[in-house]
């Protein structure tokens, strides 16, 4: 019988181990309550806000940094695939890939409308017989996170890697700037020059290089990690190579990201050394860890959740704008949509403030036309509320007077904002129930959705849409143009609108394509397949003493502005 | 039977069984209308990208075809990319797996702690209040939704009383211990790191009750049960007869007995801990299986769904065998057939 007796010796000091562990202080330093008043944003906080009333067991050993230099971001990165700015095409990972790289050009902080030098200190664009050529001045004191100074062959080849590894953002590239890998060359060290041809926009172009997928590689440190003809992709999967603020230490998948400062960064140091993306999948816990103050910010809480955690101690809310437009395509190769009086007519039904006094709280913007607030070419009028009687003379003149029966497919789960797509579909089916319009919501996974619609396949379909680019042109060309294969495709509708549409894109001066953008939006407005119904807003929860934070519609923040 | 032939026989039947799942699930994951290119690039890709993904994932070739090249991987042990992570899967399931082994070592070891002395004392104490108070706690075990635990024990014990940690393995500002096992308590233990042990320690305490609570229930209603029967046995009120005190007879002679179908019921658990944890993870921002597995059914990320579900095709006739042997442990007697 000596086996029982010594398995029952192992289960009694495990139990104890349990017990003893499960009774001791937790072992947590990030407990310490956070000072009330809000360090000034240039003090080092390491003074200021060391913890005093929670001396800690464990002595953070190879810690990342201490709580008080670490910006602790909690959101749901289950989107997360790749580091990598040249394949990174989800929120998080452009999130972090924003925070590593630097790009020729940039618009700070939330305006996109201003572009600013970055990585390039001044350029032009020329014409060049049947092309534009786009010249950039690179500055000269630039050096990336291992050392290697930045050099114009660093801009080539992140921009030809790009396009040669032909993943998510490449189109970017290759559709949208029209440039192929031998467009783009270095002149000398410090100049480059990118060849496109007129068809393309050079504004969208430069618009593109703001984004993630314009970020800069060391070359050098990229390519001593090729392996095969993956131009690095593999490493930088989880590994950077930039110039930034901030180096990636490690990606755990499904657990965090730590980012640290790089002390080869150009510009002056973050104020906060570590940045934290921490994997929190559950809003609940987001909320909790926010008020106990372990979480500096909280990107996924609901309308109902910032309303809870307001006027808590040391727990402050803010929002932030996005560019999506929530929306309703209406196919016109399904009768009677076909006829642009039954459009008008559906969307004259709508109860726009409705859904977004009372399904949104208000978290959202009444926008009708396809350009959002935040772009050049943004136009605020909102000519439709619902109006009953004018919406069945519409029917009436269409010859619709008994109404019809059409199916809307619609997502499952919640769209951004918090609202479920359900409660949306189901707002809209009772608005046009008044005109003598039957809607059968059919309701699947967004995978499968995409599908249907993509291939012309859907009625009306209720979706969202963020432009790829910031700027009017990466609404209007999809929203417009059928051979663009996008939305304007899925919806069957061919309109000679596209070809103004692709004027519009090419003109140079800002007034000008401002003009031309309003009137196409509102040709689109009353003859298009859509019912825009709003642009949500995102809400944040963050602790009181976070200043500098501000959320790009872009979807990322400068983390490198935070302090707290 | 001796034991290599009942390993021998196991092994086979679990190739059988992952032979038979490869296939259905195959069926399955190609007969949904949905596609999983979609799913995985998104709103904005363009045909030529798209054509261009599905030339990567072989998605372009026949299903048959598509069916045999699997296999062909899968003898030399690739279990193909995954198409939501880009990611051989094989390289998933080693980081999330050992997370999801952990939890649920944890949960089990929760329930047969509680469960077995809980269901032992019950029965001795049959309608007493003892047996009321396990019985009214299994009852409340078998009922209560996990997730709703789950939420309320984060608010009381980390949020309220802050006694522990909210989510995730490990503290933070803690590395992890160097991985040997990938089970975070066992790897702090091997390389005698103090600090990790600790924290991932508490770091288990929350998920492990969440997840074991229901299993426990079932072990203290099911050892109830048996070691009741057990106890109107003959050699019961023998060893009753020769004086042995009721505490004395149970545990020396009824406990062993009582056990038996008891293991039959943990066996059957531990697979339902390693499936059933999905709730539990999401909840407590566990990087475990059972949330990749999730994430990857809704994201029509089919490599995946298979990789995760051969290894549960795998753990489960594992975990049968163990009982097997258990069995034989608790009684000789008990012979393999």
């Amino acid at each position: 019988m000596s086996k029982p007796k010594y398995s029952t010796w192992m289960m009694i000091v495990s139990l104890a181990l349990v017990i003893m562990t499960a009774c001791g202080p937790a072992a947590t330093p990030t407990a310490a309550p956070q000072p009330t008043s809000a360090p000034p944003a240039t003090s080092a906080p390491e003074a200021t806000t060391a913890p005093t009333e929670v001396s800690p067991t464990v002595a953070p050993t190879e810690a990342p940094s201490g709580a008080a230099n670490t910006l602790v971001f909690d959101s749901n990165i289950d989107d997360l695939i790749t580091l990598d700015p040249a394949v990174a095409y989800e929120f998080s990972g452009v999130l972090v890939v924003h925070n590593v790289y630097e790009n020729l050009v940039q618009f700070v902080g939330a305006d996109l409308s201003n572009l600013q030098p970055s990585l390039a200190e001044s350029w032009e664009v020329n014409e060049a017989g049947d092309n534009w050529e786009v010249t950039f001045h690179l500055r000269d004191d630039v050096k990336f996170a291992s050392g290697n100074p930045l050099t114009a062959d660093d801009v080539v080849y992140s921009f030809q890697r790009v396009i040669s590894l032909n993943k998510s953002p490449a189109f970017l590239f290759t559709d949208i700037a029209q440039i192929k890998t031998d467009s783009i060359k270095a002149a000398d060290p410090k100049t480059v020059v990118v060849t496109m041809p007129k068809t393309a926009s050079p504004q969208a172009f430069l618009s593109i290089l703001t984004f993630t997928v314009g970020g800069i590689v060391d070359s050098k440190e990229v390519q001593a990690h090729v392996s095969g003809d993956d131009f690095g992709s593999g490493w930088l999967l989880d590994h950077s190579a930039g110039s930034g603020p901030y180096a990636v230490d490690h990606w755990q998948r499904d657990v965090e990201v730590l980012l640290k400062a790089n002390p080869n960064y150009g510009g002056a140091q973050p104020p906060l050394s570590a940045v934290l993306v921490k994997h929190v999948p559950e809003s609940a816990n987001q909320q909790t860890e926010l008020e106990t103050g372990d979480a500096d910010i909280a990107q996924n809480l609901s309308p109902e959740q910032i309303a809870a955690v307001k006027g808590k101690e040391g727990v402050a809310t803010t929002t932030g704008n996005s560019l999506l437009l929530f929306y309703v395509g209406m196919n016109v190769a399904v009768k009677p949509l076909d006829n642009v009086k039954v459009r008008e007519a559906l969307r004259t039904a709508v109860d726009y403030d409705g859904i977004i006094n009372d399904l949104l709280s208000g978290n959202a913007k009444k926008v009708q036309n396809v350009i959002p607030a935040g772009l050049l070419g943004f136009n605020p009028d909102t000519p439709f509320q619902q109006e009953i009687e004018k919406a069945k003379a519409l029917l009436k003149e269409a010859g619709q007077e008994n109404g019809f029966t059409v199916e809307m497919l619609v997502p499952t789960g919640a769209g951004p904002g918090g609202v479920a797509w359900a409660d949306l579909a189901a707002k809209l089916q009772s608005d046009w129930a008044q005109i003598g319009v039957t809607v059968d919501i059919k309701q699947v996974a967004q995978a499968e959705l995409l599908g249907s619609y993509r291939a012309q396949k859907g009625q009306l379909v209720m979706i969202l849409w963020g432009p790829d680019f910031p700027d009017p042109d990466a609404n209007v060309g999809p929203f417009t143009d059928i051979n663009a294969h996008s939305i304007a495709f899925r919806n069957s509708w061919d309109d000679p609108i596209a070809e103004q549409a692709r004027a519009a894109a090419l003109i140079t001066d800002p007034t000008e394509r401002a003009a031309a953008y309003e009137a196409i939006t509102d040709y689109v407005l009353h003859n298009g397949p859509y019912v825009i119904l709003y642009q949500p807003t995102q809400l944040f929860g963050l602790r009181s003493n976070v200043q500098g934070f501000a959320w790009n519609p872009m979807g990322y923040a400068d983390f490198w502005t935070i302090s707290k | 039977m001796n034991f290599l032939t009942l390993l021998l026989r196991r092994l086979v039947g679990i190739v059988a069984v992952m032979a038979g799942v490869s296939v259905i699930t195959f069926a399955i994951s190609h007969l949904v209308p949905a596609d999983p290119v979609a799913a995985a690039l998104g709103d904005h890709a363009t045909d030529a990208q798209i054509a261009a993904f599905r030339a990567e994932y072989g998605l372009d070739k026949p299903v048959v075809d598509q069916y045999f090249i699997y296999v062909n991987g899968l003898l030399r042990g690739d279990l193909g990319k995954s198409i939501r992570t880009r990611r051989p899967v094989a390289a998933d399931l080693r980081d999330f797996f050992p997370a999801t082994l952990e939890l649920s070592l944890a949960a089990l070891l929760v329930s047969v702690l509680v469960g077995i002395p809980a269901g032992a004392w019950s029965a001795i104490a049959r309608n007493r209040l003892p047996d009321h108070f396990v019985r009214v706690f299994s009852l409340t075990g078998g009922s209560l939704p996990i997730f709703w635990l789950g939420l309320i024990l984060i608010g009381f014990f980390y949020g309220r009383l802050g006694w522990l940690p909210g989510g995730g393995r490990i503290d933070r500002f803690i590395e992890p211990p160097l991985s040997i096992t990938g089970l975070y308590v066992l790897d702090s233990l091997l390389t005698s790191n103090i600090p990790a042990l600790q924290s991932s320690l508490q770091h288990l305490i929350l998920p492990a009750f969440t997840l074991g609570y229901f299993s426990t229930a079932v072990i203290a209603r099911m050892m109830r049960s048996s070691m009741l029967e057990v106890m109107r046995q003959d050699y019961m009120l023998t060893a009753r007869a020769k004086g042995l005190r009721l505490n004395a007879a149970v545990i020396k002679h009824g406990l062993r007995n009582a056990l038996i179908p008891t293991l039959t019921i943990i066996g059957v658990t531990f697979g339902s801990l390693l499936s059933g944890a999905v709730l539990t993870e999401t909840i407590f921002s566990w990087p475990g299986l059972g949330r990749y597995a999730t994430a990857s059914a809704i994201s029509l990320d089919f490599p995946a769904v298979m990789g995760v579900t051969l290894l549960a095709a795998v753990i489960y006739p594992v975990a049968n065998l163990l009982v097997d042997l258990g069995y034989h442990w608790l009684d000789p007697r008990i012979q393999h057939g």
